[in-house]
């Protein structure tokens, strides 16, 4: 092997291999090098190591022909995402359109989620947009048949709107009322919806003995937006409604997903009457794929599959993104640097 | 920014990819106006078929929300096919687009990442170009809820088969973000349970104070402490465990004691490095070097004119008269001996020491000493500090003489270790048991101490009322209450003041001018705030937003338009401004029963905010 030979080979290398070699022939020092200065001072030590060296050059060729013979494998569910051929670019877009128009059928869980109301309190926790108002509307029709009244709570007055809207269309005008701080409109129908602030101050003044009269046949509270219990200003008027709530009023929160939708049931299931009833999935209704879109107008899948990696671990970037995005960092450092 | 994608360019090439409608989401209000601007000089506009589509839609609202009628980005919108989302607009006109997406009138959306929870309208595709976000002036990375509440906005149930959250880069661009909100598990929802001084006032109200804990006891915030405590309990069982496994020794507190020996040692040890700094011989002789003595170097005599220790100086030093009339300083540990010979002199206060003749007398006396004079013995100086300090250890301590000595030695780090881990422990265990029922305590002691409660804690009359303002700063405005603040004032005042109180942005603008009676009461109420600091966080106190609702309610002829032209702020900012004063102007209205002056106030403040825009909107 002649000099410039073993050089190429040596740059052929992995890194982990060539600092081992460094280390060898130099000791610690080299573990801090970077792979020039590693190379150049394996072949300065090269006379000396030179069977090393040959060995180590030797060992990763015969890695490099077993991974070769060996097919990649077939797709298993958590290798897919790691290795195999990369998505072609034409399968992002692929099936993109409108679905065939389907009767509507409530998903198993918005089944669940209903009927566990009948025996407690229920924490639905699903992706954004995956149905939940299903969920809060059926509730309500079911308590309506048993005449009992129902408080729809959400953090935002113009949420409160849209959803009054909502329950107007579906149950009439006359059955839904709604309170915010400064809108009273029909405060006696036996569907209220209202913000969370409003429903805590109407516990307060129930705790306090000035009774509310729709308090005695509240039968269902349902909580919208939950997550927002984390919220470092308002969080805490969510948790003291919860801490209130008449016993014989069932509670339903509807959340986003969250990280630890276990323990506040756990906790409901600790401080109300009945258990409480855990509904979540990660599912999506309408799969979501991600795109990378370079600023030339170019389009390709994100990840190196279309379908989303399960978590981040998982997570490897299309080689085509990748390399588009490479590009764009190192354009705008130029860009940046030269003012 | 110049190098990520030109909006335009954006939007063209999500429609040639019917990738439409879009939400792109971005950072700042700013940027979502400057997207829409640069659709100002597009030159392709939509067909006259959707435009006429987007006209009925908008024309139907109209109805509904009067201010839409002459909205300035209303052509612009029904040209275009876009539109921007952010606070900054009118509720009225953010419903109008909310509504348009949801028919499918638009193709693109340029919204907000601040207002991702606050978009509540699908669309098959939403564009992420950032990964940070500002909040309270930092610009901090999305969390991954954020992230899956923007995604979740992609693909329409019905509508979609499949939806797309497509990444554009931008500079500053932090891909590993986006990639872990896109995947990643959302973080858990944690307590952020407080207690403020209305919970306590009507908590009081309901229940006696021996109650309080079990209800606070049900708290998520409590729930989740106990789960910590019981963790860390587990943790303590098993660091007491491991105290236990150590030999029993003579002693029953073998590790305070070690450590309280250990510390009287050290402590001793540096009590006499201090001081030993003359061998034992040195420091005998020191007793007779007194001025006047004659003095033994070893190649001359000398005669001692003082002693002295300048400062820093760990050695004693002596001033030596020599051999024809030479004065020099001299270490004490440099001389041989001390000889038997002293000679009185007239002493001086300043160098050398001796007066003139003194010294000449001296300089005669040291010629004339014979050659062979005798040494001084001198008794050994006793070794008593040393003595004294084992005695006095040996005294306090069994340690120095008790058998199990070695092992403690071995044995005290590591035993140490565990024990202050075990007390840290226990400490946070108490804390996290008992800190919401202190914390309580502590402002129900507050709330007696200003008298809204009585010494049995329960409610006094001031109490009674004062539980009805639940608000944030609701102590500073009760205190104002009480301190007959609000006595014959007008009802542009009160709203300006409620409307200073109530904003806590501290974005800059021109706003118009606030009268005389506002400034006082602003000041006034400042002077309020910063006595009542150390029991609740002052307000920001922005004395210059009030300017806007005193206008509003002084001059009920201002039209919307005339009062979003006599400022810079954005329209759906003063909405914002003017709703919270409503809702801070109905809590004062709430007591009627017993302020019925200031309620009578707060009314005609209230109907006169509900006017134009305001009433409009629900």
């Amino acid at each position: 092997m002649t000099r410039d030979e073993l050089e190429q080979a040596l740059a052929d290398l992995p890194f982990r291999l060539l600092r081992r070699l460094g280390r060898a022939i130099a000791g610690p020092p080299a573990l801090r090098m970077g792979k020039r200065r590693l190379m150049h001072t394996i072949m300065a030590g090269a006379e000396a190591n030179i069977e090393r060296i040959e060995a180590a050059i030797r060992t990763h060729q015969a890695e490099q022909q077993a991974l070769a013979a060996v097919p990649a494998p077939a797709g298993g569910a958590s290798s897919e995402h790691k290795s195999g051929k990369p998505a072609d670019q034409r399968a992002l877009l692929e099936g993109i359109g409108v679905p065939e128009p389907r009767p509507f059928v409530p998903d198993d869980w918005q089944v669940e989620a209903v009927e566990a109301l009948e025996r407690g309190d229920v924490i639905v926790s699903v992706p954004t947009g995956s149905g939940k108002t299903y969920v809060a509307v059926e509730a309500t029709r079911r308590a309506m048949h048993e005449d009992r009244t129902v408080v729809y709570t959400s953090p935002l007055k113009a949420l409160s709107n849209t959803k009054y809207t909502e329950f107007c269309k579906i149950f009439g005008p006359e059955f839904v009322g709604i309170i915010t701080g400064d809108r009273r409109d029909n405060p006696t129908a036996p569907i209220l919806i209202m913000t969370t602030e409003i429903l805590r101050n109407l516990l307060y003044d129930a705790a306090g003995g000035e009774i509310d009269v729709r308090l005695d046949t509240l039968g269902l509270v349902i909580i919208d937006e939950s997550q927002f219990l984390g919220d470092p200003e308002r969080g805490v008027v969510w948790e003291e409604t919860i801490i209130f709530c008449p016993s014989q009023a069932r509670l339903l929160l509807l959340s986003a997903s969250i990280g630890n939708p276990q323990e506040l049931a756990a906790w409901l299931t600790s401080i109300r009457p009945a258990p409480c009833h855990l509904v979540r999935h990660q599912h999506r209704s309408v799969p979501l794929r991600a795109g990378y879109l370079h600023p030339n107008g170019k389009l390709t899948p994100l990840f190196r599959t279309v379908t989303m990696p399960p978590s981040p671990s998982q997570a490897v970037l299309h080689p085509e993104a990748k390399r588009l995005f490479t590009m764009f960092e190192e354009d705008t450092l130029y860009a940046r640097r030269s003012g | 920014m110049p190098p990520s994608i030109h909006p335009v360019h954006l939007v063209t090439v999500l429609r040639q990819k019917s990738l439409t409608p879009a939400i792109v989401f971005l950072t700042s209000r700013r940027s979502c106006d400057e997207a829409l601007q640069a659709f100002e000089h597009a030159t392709d506009p939509l067909s006259p078929a959707r435009q006429e589509s987007i006209t009925a839609v908008l024309d139907e609202l109209t109805a509904t929300y009067p201010s839409l009628q002459d909205h300035p980005l209303r052509k612009m919108v029904t040209a275009c096919g876009v539109a921007a989302h952010h606070a900054g607009h009118l509720p009225s006109w953010k419903i109008a687009i909310e509504e348009l997406m949801r028919r499918g009138c638009l193709d693109a959306v340029f919204a907000t990442t601040t207002l991702a929870a606050g978009v509540d309208f699908p669309a098959r595709t939403v564009v992420l170009t950032q990964s940070g976000v500002r909040r309270d002036q930092d610009f901090t990375d999305l969390t991954i809820a954020e992230v899956a509440q923007i995604s979740g906005r992609a693909g329409r149930r019905g509508k979609d088969s499949v939806g797309f959250a497509i990444v554009t880069p931008s500079p500053y661009m932090d891909l590993g973000v986006l990639i872990r909100g896109l995947t990643g598990r959302p973080e858990p929802v944690d307590s952020q349970f407080i207690i403020a001084y209305p919970m306590v006032l009507n908590l009081l109200k309901a229940h006696p104070l021996d109650h309080i804990q079990s209800i606070l006891a049900k708290s998520f915030a409590q729930y989740q402490m106990n789960a910590q405590a019981a963790h860390l309990e587990h943790r303590i069982e098993k660091l007491h465990a491991k105290l236990e496994s150590y030999q029993p020794r003579e002693c029953s507190d073998w590790l305070t004691q070690w450590s309280a020996y250990g510390h009287a040692t050290r402590q001793t040890a540096m009590k006499l490095q201090a001081r030993r700094h003359h061998p034992p011989e040195v420091r005998a002789r020191l007793p007779y070097l007194t001025p006047g003595r004659v003095v033994a170097f070893p190649r001359f005599r000398g005669i001692v004119l003082r002693r002295y220790r300048s400062r820093g100086q760990r050695h004693e030093m002596m001033t030596v008269l020599r051999k024809g009339g030479v004065v020099a300083e001299s270490p004490v540990a440099d001389i041989m001996g001390v000889i038997d010979r002293t000679f009185d002199f007239a002493p001086a206060s300043a160098f050398p020491w001796a007066t003139p003749e003194a010294l000449s007398w001296l300089t005669q006396q040291l010629e004339d000493l014979p050659k062979h004079l005798s040494f001084l013995t001198v008794p050994p100086a006793p070794d008593e500090e040393e003595g004294e300090v084992v005695k006095s250890l040996g005294d306090l301590f069994p340690c120095p003489t008790c058998p199990c000595r070695p092992t403690c030695a071995k044995e005290f780090k590591a035993a140490n270790t565990v024990k202050q881990e075990w007390l840290h422990h226990t400490r946070t265990v108490q804390s996290l048991r008992t800190g919401l029922w202190h914390k309580f305590q502590e402002r129900a002691e507050i709330l007696q101490d200003l008298g809204y409660l009585n010494p049995a804690f329960k409610l006094t009359a001031d109490g009674e009322w004062a539980r009805l303002i639940r608000i944030d700063f609701s102590l500073l405005i009760t205190e104002l209450i009480r301190a007959q603040a609000f006595k014959d004032v007008a009802p542009p005042t009160l709203a300006g003041l409620m409307a200073c109180i109530a904003y806590e942005n501290d974005r800059p603008g021109s706003f118009p001018r606030i009268t005389a009676a506002l400034a006082s009461l602003v000041a006034a109420t400042r002077r309020m705030a910063d006595a009542l600091a150390p029991y609740d966080d002052p307000p920001l106190l922005r004395a210059d937003v009030g300017g806007l609702a005193e206008r509003w309610v002084s001059e009920t002829t201002v039209t919307w338009a005339q009062l979003c032209r006599s400022t810079s702020m954005a329209e759906g900012d003063i909405y914002r401004l003017l709703s919270r004063t409503l809702e801070y102007l109905s809590q004062v209205h709430s007591l009627q029963a017993t302020h019925p002056d200031l309620a009578t106030v707060a009314a005609e403040a209230l109907s006169r905010i509900r006017r134009g825009v305001l009433e409009e909107l629900p």
